[in-house]
């Protein structure tokens, strides 16, 4: 406690009105979570797969649009060509459904042979999709199997190949291009394979440690020069005076390029406002409101015994994160984060501190240093003593505010007996259950427990099980999921399950499963298996969030 | 690989106190310095002989905050033996071993073995908590005490392998009922238990077997 206090440097003010406000809100929100995530455990337990209904960024648009499609389609096609492929002029917003029935319908003649010319499945017939014209649309579901072929065909393929798929995969973006999600895909797939010569020099270099940070591989990473065109449309919304940020969200949520990740994070998670001309001083009063919350709560008298036991547990397990990082040992990285997460935790009663959180702090720590540093620096190393006093603070206070937006959708993870845990945990065996009974089974018959390996799944957020890259590349598809990530996180820890299935199959015991569980091997993942994990998590919601009459039929 | 008996164990104690490093030289023979935050249970496993029967030890490392309380307290039901650990240089972990105590009283069975380990006794010159006390907290509450070093394996094998065979007599003795699993106990195929105390031991031998691991 004493040694911090000496740091912080003298202050008068009291906290600004901004500060202050926030805090009564984060107060209140706090003490009315506990109550509220009961009565969501009573409420929700049967009905938590539902679809808001809300347009959400990466995805079709809600049932609205849907109808109007389906009306006008109707009434211009006939109804032969079915609602998912459909003409370019009206599909802009795509079909969103919003019952699986729905979902269904307008799916159910895509796989149909023959009568379809635009629903192309093997990736060789792909490029002929392009003949067919511009305004040809391909529905978001075929365009990701196509992809994924892709991705397959890659990994077998030769230079030979590689130009070909690249030009079918050129052609599928540009046809695909209105349809969420699917054109980045493609673009990241793309992306993927011009760095596979990287990465693959970078897996030699890469330790065992699934979630053990590798900042080496963040620094090297080159993919900024190969994202031109993604980059300048990033360029073109950031540099709007009113931002639109359901169009950020959208095309962040298939991927952030680097030089524009903090921005865009500080953006997404509503740290900053829309309108440019107001950035700067909000981020003056927020930075300056963080120094002032440090003022406040770092003076050792105004401590009760409650907060200096957060402190002191603050203080014992900071230094135990990331130990093979020198970056992380120093004291200075360590005390940051012991104030971000000690005024965290002070500022949200109803939880405070639980271990875990600190993990959550990483990512955007490492964004936020990486933009105050030129590209080619290696954070592994860095001494922070190089960095100025004052760009130290920005990056605090940035990680400050936007861990707070962050946690804000998941705070009933970490209130008393962790219920949001314990519900999500039984949300994903309930899930598993519906979408694979055979490895359900396998589990059960085991004797392996959802709880003994996805408990921390949902209180660390997947952060222990992928390395730290893998991580914040998916963190820019949670911070673009307008309704909070939460929903959308027990997808992607159901897709991450599948994603083993047949490992997983082949242990035949308790012993095998627990090990292998807890030590799923992610080492050498980069962002190409987060987009696909992130395209399965997303077909599963799709295909499930909606489906009441699964979740009946299992009991 | 076959044994005679699986034995379940549970890791308990404060935060930072040592329980995964203490797992991990027992496990894998190997200290590392500095320790990830354990989230939840994590777990281990190991084989070990006892009076020359195979016997595997399957442990759950606890994760020490209080605010995963609720989660580890299920893992008391359906553990054999209970490791609670203390740091010798942190006083207040020893402070908080009666209530670790009574919270392992309550959830578990009632002849759960309880080892009590001080561990950390290579930092020797930062002790807070002599030996002695720890014997005596020991005495007091009828728990079997050792001071343990994760970072040189000092009485860890020990530590183990001890709280071990206090289960192995007590089923000898027909305390446990060990066709219960409830109680952290499997019978494999590998034991042949003559034991007329041991009720249905004849054919339990089997039907519990999970396979060769």
């Amino acid at each position: 406690m004493d040694n911090n206090v000496g740091q912080i440097e003298e202050n008068p003010k009291i906290a600004t009105t901004t500060a202050n406000s926030n805090e009564l809100v984060a107060a209140t929100h706090s003490a009315s979570i506990g109550a509220k995530a009961v009565t969501n455990i009573l409420s929700n337990s049967a009905s938590f797969w539902k679809n808001s209904g809300r347009a959400v960024p990466g995805r079709p648009s809600p049932k609205r649009d849907f109808l109007d499609n389906t009306n006008t389609n109707i009434g211009k096609s006939g109804g032969g060509g079915g609602t998912a492929v459909q003409r370019g002029d009206r599909t802009a917003a795509g079909g969103m459904v919003s019952t699986f029935r729905d979902y269904q319908q307008s799916v159910s003649d895509a796989w149909d042979t023959g009568d379809d010319e635009f629903c192309i499945i093997s990736s060789n017939e792909a490029a002929a999709a392009a003949a067919v014209g511009d305004d040809t649309r391909i529905s978001r579901q075929v365009s990701q199997t196509v992809a994924l072929n892709v991705i397959e065909t890659h990994s077998r393929s030769n230079q030979n190949h590689v130009s070909n798929s690249s030009e079918m995969l050129d052609v599928q973006a540009s046809n695909a291009d209105l349809i969420p999600g699917a054109a980045s895909y493609a673009e990241d797939i793309k992306q993927d394979r011009r760095s596979s010569h990287d990465s693959n020099e970078n897996r030699s270099r890469l330790r065992n440690y699934p979630g053990r940070p590798q900042l080496q591989k963040i620094s090297t990473n080159s993919q900024d020069g190969e994202f031109e065109t993604k980059i300048e449309k990033f360029q073109l919304l950031l540099d709007s005076p009113q931002l639109d940020l359901v169009a950020l969200k959208k095309l962040s949520w298939s991927g952030v390029p680097r030089k524009m990740r903090a921005v865009s994070w500080r953006l997404l998670s509503k740290y900053l406002p829309p309108s440019s001309e107001r950035r700067n001083a909000v981020l003056q009063s927020k930075r300056q409101g963080y120094q002032d919350l440090r003022h406040n709560y770092f003076k050792v008298d105004s401590q009760d015994e409650t907060q200096q036991d957060t402190y002191r547990q603050i203080h014992i397990d900071v230094p135990r994160m990331n130990p093979q990082i020198p970056l992380f040992q120093q004291q200075l990285v360590q005390e940051m984060f012991e104030r971000v997460l000690f005024i965290w935790a002070i500022r949200h009663p109803a939880s405070g501190y639980v271990q875990g959180i600190n993990d959550l702090v990483t990512p955007f720590f490492i964004v936020f240093l990486q933009e105050a540093l030129s590209p080619d620096t290696d954070l592994e190393k860095y001494d922070m003593s190089q960095l100025p006093e004052e760009t130290r603070n920005i990056i605090e206070a940035d990680s400050f505010w936007c861990l707070s937006k962050f946690l804000d959708c998941i705070q009933d993870n970490y209130i008393f007996a962790q219920l949001g845990i314990q519900e999500k945990v039984n949300q994903l065996k309930d899930l598993i259950q519906r979408i694979d009974v055979n490895l359900h089974r396998h589990l059960q018959t085991h004797g392996v427990d959802y709880l003994q390996f996805s408990f921390r799944w949902m209180n660390n957020l997947l952060t222990r099980e992928l390395p730290l890259h893998c991580t914040i590349r998916l963190w820019d598809t949670y911070l673009a999921e307008s309704d909070g990530f939460a929903l959308f996180h027990l997808y992607v820890c159901a897709a991450f399950l599948l994603h083993w299935k047949d490992q997983l199959m082949q242990q035949n015991d308790f012993q095998g499963l627990m090990l292998l569980l807890q030590n799923l091997p992610t080492h050498n993942w980069s962002d190409r298996q987060i987009n696909v994990l992130l395209a399965e998590a997303f077909r599963l919601k799709f295909t499930y969030a909606d489906a009441p009459k699964h979740l009946e039929m299992k009991s | 690989m076959s044994y005679a008996y699986l034995f379940k164990y549970i890791i308990i104690g404060d935060t930072g106190v040592g329980k995964s490093c203490l797992l991990l030289q027992f496990t894998d023979k190997r200290f590392q310095p500095v320790h990830d935050l354990t989230i939840g249970v994590e777990f281990g496993a190991r084989m070990i002989t006892i009076d020359g029967k195979q016997i595997k030890l399957q442990i759950w490392d606890t994760a020490g905050q209080e605010a995963f309380r609720s989660i580890t307290r299920s893992y008391y039901r359906g553990a054999a033996g209970a490791l609670l650990v203390y740091d010798i240089t942190r006083r207040e972990t020893f402070n908080h071993l009666t209530t670790w105590l009574e919270d392992a009283r309550q959830h578990s069975n009632s002849n759960m073995v309880i080892m009590l380990i001080g561990n950390k006794s290579d930092l020797d010159s930062r002790r807070e908590v002599k030996k002695e006390e720890g014997e005596a907290f020991a005495r007091e509450h009828g728990l079997v005490f050792m001071e343990t070093s994760a970072r040189t394996a000092a009485n860890v094998e020990e530590a183990f392998i001890n709280t071990a065979k206090e289960i192995y007599e007590k089923i000898q003795e027909g305390v446990f009922d060990i066709n219960n699993e409830a109680n952290g106990i499997k019978i494999g195929q590998q034991a042949t238990p003559t034991n007329p105390a041991l009720p249905g031991a004849g054919g339990a031998g089997g039907a519990v077997n999970s396979g060769c691991c």
